[in-house]
């Protein structure tokens, strides 16, 4: 599992590539925070375009993204959204949650 | 300093001994003197030195063979064995290390290199002491750990029964990826006899997924056999679930209400794969896809716990499952995949669906080797009803004291009739009547077929003629859910009320509609085991309940009387 991080004035936009398990808690709560400590960011992107798998504790991280960034009163949206991992957001009813495109 | 060492030091000649010991003495440190390898041997095994000065040439046994001697005898203790010899040549050095010397020193010894040799292999001891001793530690942990993951595993089987009675309606299978499962099935019957079945699977696997689980069953079997409704057990499992556990941890789950009379199926799946009623032909009748997103997401406000419900018409099979079945690889990679799960459901099979299903799987994939937990579930659904079955409940907790006359009276207007789960409130409040079970069970019986025909009848002016149509029962339901969600006006009063006639205490319970009335006297007059109508078979049960059962004003009110002893 690969994360870059990429910030372009009001979005920051992770891209990542590969498993996204728990193996890449670490990782992930990083770019997070990276992200999430740059004050002009207003926006996150989570791109999936190179994902080929998620897990459910994949998921729970999305959560964990997900509140923190309310709580900084952040839009999170998961772009790129194919395939498997988009099947595995439909199952779960992640729609409801965030903007999936 | 260090701790003093006690080094055996063996050699055969006697000025060699001496000059040794003496420098070994100054330094510190012990010796204990051998003159051949023999004597080294038994030295070795009599007074298990810290470490060993071994010549090479000696009567009666080498210096070689001594040290593959004392090797032996070490075992997996590690002593540092250190050659001092004349013999100066390279392969007299490579066969010391291959019999089993840490060192080769050539004579005439070296006094200061020999000083620093047994300093450096003091400091290589102490570190292999170090390491034996953890890993003494990790072994008296991991006994430690097993012991307590056993006793773990106990508490959680028992808590969330695993091995309780299997009812003969359901075939299950839950195979843990670990010792412990984060997946968990459950089945129980409310007082009304409506079987609810959870298939749950938490985040996660092992320990961790499994402890979350347990608040998950414990509330679904206490309020299911409290008469709870499935969409109240849910909103109350999502908050519970929410409450108890951190943010990125959630419970995905299906749950199922079966009633075997009526022959529906209301299902909430959460964020589970599609759940299927298959029919004994191994057609497919109704798929139920995740509607919601797993439990213990959504707050409250936000939580919805809508449900779908389904009528079978021809006998069949609920089949549940989780992802851990359907995203199972083999070895070449492959996912056993939704393709496969259809085509194995699909097979023509007499009684054996369900373990078709899990020899087709087994076979794809070897069920042993699982990375994720898989559980798999399938709950026949004939079309005759099946036998009453007892709910066992605990007996109350305290002494029953006998109560005077109570009375207790609700109006329930629209919102409560949309979304108030009255039932079991109201049993709750008779409880304090110390029901027997067999009461508990009857009245709610009563109760719940009186309720349900003053809102279906009366409020929602639903004829029952419909359900007996074909396909009527799905329309049924359709117009029930649609009539009740535009609600406007409209009520039900319900009096519960303790009565004594002639000594004998009764249970009289009032229930009046805002409905039209219906004719209800040629259902109330109808042979029991002549009526094949669900609707019309409920009212007759109920009838042969009651000491007393009628319908007053234009059949928009009934009264029963209930006697208690």
């Amino acid at each position: 599992m690969q994360i870059t991080v990429e910030k372009n004035g009001e979005i920051g936009r992770l891209t990542l590539s590969g498993r996204f398990d728990f193996n890449t808690h670490r990782e992930f709560r990083n770019a997070c925070d990276e992200t999430l400590q740059t004050p002009e960011i207003k926006e996150i992107e989570v791109n999936f375009s190179r994902v080929d798998y998620l897990d459910s504790s994949a998921l729970g991280m999305l959560l964990l993204l997900r509140e923190k960034a309310q709580s900084a009163n952040l839009k999170v949206s998961l772009t790129n959204c194919t395939g498997l991992v988009q099947q595995v957001l439909d199952v779960a009813n992640f729609q409801r949650l965030f903007s999936i495109s | 300093m260090d701790k003093p060492l006690n080094i055996l030091v063996v050699d055969d000649t006697e000025p060699n001994l001496a000059l040794i010991s003496a420098f070994i003495s100054k330094l510190g440190h012990t010796t204990i003197l051998a003159r051949n390898g023999q004597e080294a041997v038994d030295l070795y095994r009599d007074a298990a030195p810290d470490m060993v000065l071994m010549d090479v040439m000696m009567p009666v046994m080498d210096g070689y063979q001594a040290t593959a001697e004392i090797r032996k005898l070490a075992g997996s203790k590690w002593v540092p064995v250190i050659f001092l010899s004349a013999k100066a040549q390279d392969s007299d050095l490579v066969r010391g290390l291959q019999v089993g010397g840490d060192d080769y020193l050539t004579k005439p010894i070296n006094l200061p290199i020999l000083q620093a040799k047994i300093k450096s292999m003091q400091r290589i001891a102490g570190m292999q002491r170090d390491i034996a001793e953890k890993a003494e530690q990790l072994a008296l942990y991991h006994a430690e750990n097993e012991r307590e993951q056993n006793l773990a595993k106990h508490l959680l089987e028992r808590i969330i029964r695993a091995n309780k009675p299997n009812d003969p309606m359901v075939e299950r299978l839950v195979l843990p990826a670990t010792r412990f499962s984060g997946d968990v099935i459950a089945t129980e019957f409310t007082p009304n006899n409506i079987m609810h079945v959870i298939l749950a699977d938490s985040a996660g696997h092992g320990l961790s997924a499994a402890l979350n689980v347990l608040p998950v069953v414990e509330v679904f079997y206490g309020m299911t056999k409290k008469g709870y409704s499935l969409a109240t057990i849910v909103r109350e499992l999502n908050s519970k679930i929410k409450q108890l556990m951190p943010t990125e941890r959630f419970v995905a789950a299906v749950l199922a209400a079966i009633n075997f009379s009526e022959r529906t199926i209301e299902i909430w799946n959460g964020g589970m794969p599609t759940a299927y009623f298959v029919d004994d032909h191994g057609e497919i009748m109704r798929e139920w896809q995740a509607a919601h997103p797993p439990m213990g997401i959504m707050s409250n406000a936000d939580f919805l716990s809508k449900t779908e419900t389904f009528h079978w018409a021809e006998p069949g099979r609920l089949f549940l499952y989780s992802d851990g079945l359907i995203e199972a690889e083999n070895e070449g990679g492959e996912r056993f995949g939704t393709d496969r799960l259809l085509e194995a459901l699909k097979e023509k099979c007499d009684q054996g669906q369900f373990w078709y299903l899990v020899a087709a799987a087994n076979k794809f994939m070897g069920l042993d080797n699982a990375t994720d937990d898989i559980s798999i579930a399938a709950i026949h659904c004939p079309m005759a009803p099946v036998g009453e079955v007892i709910v066992q409940s605990e007996p109350p907790s305290t002494t029953p004291v006998e109560p005077s006359e109570s009375r207790l009276a609700v109006k329930l207007s629209p919102p409560e009739l949309k979304s108030f789960d009255v039932l079991p409130w109201l049993i709750n409040w008779l409880n304090q009547l110390f029901l027997s079970q067999r009461q508990y069970q009857e009245i709610f019986l009563i109760l719940s077929e009186l309720y349900n025909n003053a809102l279906d009848h009366g409020v929602l002016a639903l004829d029952s003629c419909l359900k007996h149509q074909e396909d009527g029962f799905g329309r049924y339901l359709d117009m029930r859910e649609d009539r009740l969600a535009r609600l406007q006006h409209g009520a039900i009063e319900i009096e519960l009320e303790r009565v004594q006639e002639n000594q004998v205490p009764y249970l009289k319970l009032r229930i009046v509609d805002s409905g039209k009335g219906f004719a209800a006297d040629s259902m109330l007059n109808m042979d029991i085991s002549s009526s094949i109508r669900p609707a019309g078979r409920g009212i007759v049960l109920v009838k042969t309940l009651c000491t007393e059962l009628k319908y007053q004003g234009c059949g928009n009110e009934v009264i029963a009387l209930y006697r208690l002893q």
